[in-house]
């Protein structure tokens, strides 16, 4: 037993100080952090937003918003694909519980937690919704605007009990069609302007913002002097709320109570 | 402004301790038994992975900024102004693609953990090796 435990030692500080040692004195990555930019982030930054050269731009402020949803957007939809697969397998785990619980039960902290959050809720709203409206010329978008949002419910819930969610009407049903909204949201963005490429007779890209070259056809890149970027206001929309959708029905399921949770399970058996 | 050695000395701490960061959860996830404990080592091993690409993106340079254009719309002097000052956008994006699909394993495995705890009261490996009959080594 202390041959193990000192053997697991000795393979962690080998580990420790190769890898140090490659990483800062041998610079396998270059210099640690570097002074200049690599070539493909001066291309991003130097193309987010150019109007005098359109066909090569996001129009974007935000250059790492451009990046998400516009060089590589293709990651971001299957990114959304695996965190929607996540989300419905554990739906999926905890089936058959939720139905059996919605008994009566008021929990709920003091009054002065009570009134505080119920002043905090709007702020956190507003913040949130902040967030996913400023996506394309500010740091953050929908992914961060969802999770800010899906605090709302998660103090609702451990402030009030998860039974006033669902007296409010929030239920995990309505919160699977509003991700379900949002998801098929994000799939039209990423065709739409192709579909109206199809409908003029013109050539277009799946995932196309701002014309290109060839493939004349783009959505607005602002509106009244506020830069939308296209396509990337309308993902970070989406995102905003099929993020907040789906963290909302994770903390739905996991504050269902454990007896209630275990008497479903034993019934199931 | 700070000596430059100095500052790229605090650096090399940075990085050396963070992959003590990822030695230790390491050890966590493959040694420690128990189930939650494995779970936390892996999102430190995530967020450690994390840091440091964000590192990689970072720039050794004073002023440095965010990659966010503030003049819209930019002249060419603007842009030419932000690449000379902006860090890496591209590991940025890719942490952030990589949180959130590490968050939606963190949920499921929390998910399939809190079942393993309804089905064999406990969250022990080795415990749940004994209650099945199988070795745990």
């Amino acid at each position: 037993m202390l041959l193990r435990r000192l053997l697991t030692v000795f393979v962690l500080m080998v580990f420790i100080v190769l890898t140090s040692y490659t990483v800062t004195v041998l610079n396998v990555f270059g210099e640690l952090p570097p002074r200049s930019l690599r070539p493909l982030a001066f291309w991003f930054i130097n193309t987010s937003i150019t109007p005098w050269l359109s066909y090569f731009s996001a129009m974007a402020p935000e250059t790492v918003t451009a990046i998400i949803w516009d060089y590589r957007g293709l990651d971001t939809l299957f990114e959304t694909a695996v965190f929607y697969f996540a989300i419905i397998a554990s739906i999926a785990l905890f089936r058959g519980i939720e139905e059996k619980s919605s008994r009566g039960r008021y929990a709920g902290l003091s009054k002065i937690v009570r009134v505080v959050s119920r002043i905090l809720l709007p702020v956190n709203i507003a913040v949130a919704a902040s967030i996913a409206v400023h996506g394309t010329i500010t740091p953050g978008g929908g992914f961060q605007a969802g999770s800010a949002m899906a605090v709302a419910p998660l103090i609702l819930i451990i402030v009030f009990s998860r039974f006033f969610l669902k007296e409010k009407g929030l239920s995990k049903n309505l919160l699977i069609a509003l991700r379900g909204v949002g998801l098929v949201g994000i799939g039209i963005a990423s065709i739409l302007v192709l579909i109206v490429g199809l409908l003029s007779g013109s050539y277009a890209f799946i995932f196309q913002n701002q014309p290109k070259i060839n493939a004349p056809i783009g959505l607005p890149s602002e509106i009244l002097g506020f830069p939308i970027a296209g396509t990337l206001f309308i993902f970070n929309i989406f995102e905003f709320i099929a993020v907040f959708a789906g963290f909302t029905i994770i903390f739905i399921l996991l504050s269902i109570p454990e007896d209630i949770a275990r008497e479903a399970l034993h019934d199931e058996h | 402004m700070m000596n430059i050695n100095l500052y790229m000395f605090t650096f090399t701490i940075i990085i050396v301790s963070l992959i003590v960061n990822l030695a230790l959860s390491l050890y966590g996830v493959l040694v420690k038994p128990n189930i939650v404990k494995k779970i936390i080592s892996l999102t430190i091993l995530g967020d450690s992975a994390n840091t440091f690409a964000i590192l990689i993106g970072y720039r050794a340079i004073y002023p440095v900024s965010p990659p966010v254009q503030l003049n819209i719309p930019p002249s060419p002097s603007d842009v030419f102004q932000l690449t000379s000052l902006s860090v890496d956008p591209l590991p940025q994006a890719l942490v952030l693609t990589a949180i959130v699909i590490g968050l939606a394993v963190n949920i499921f495995l929390i998910f399939l953990a809190i079942q393993i705890h309804r089905l064999y009261g406990t969250l022990d490996m080795r415990e749940i090796a004994r209650i099945k009959g199988v070795g745990y080594e």
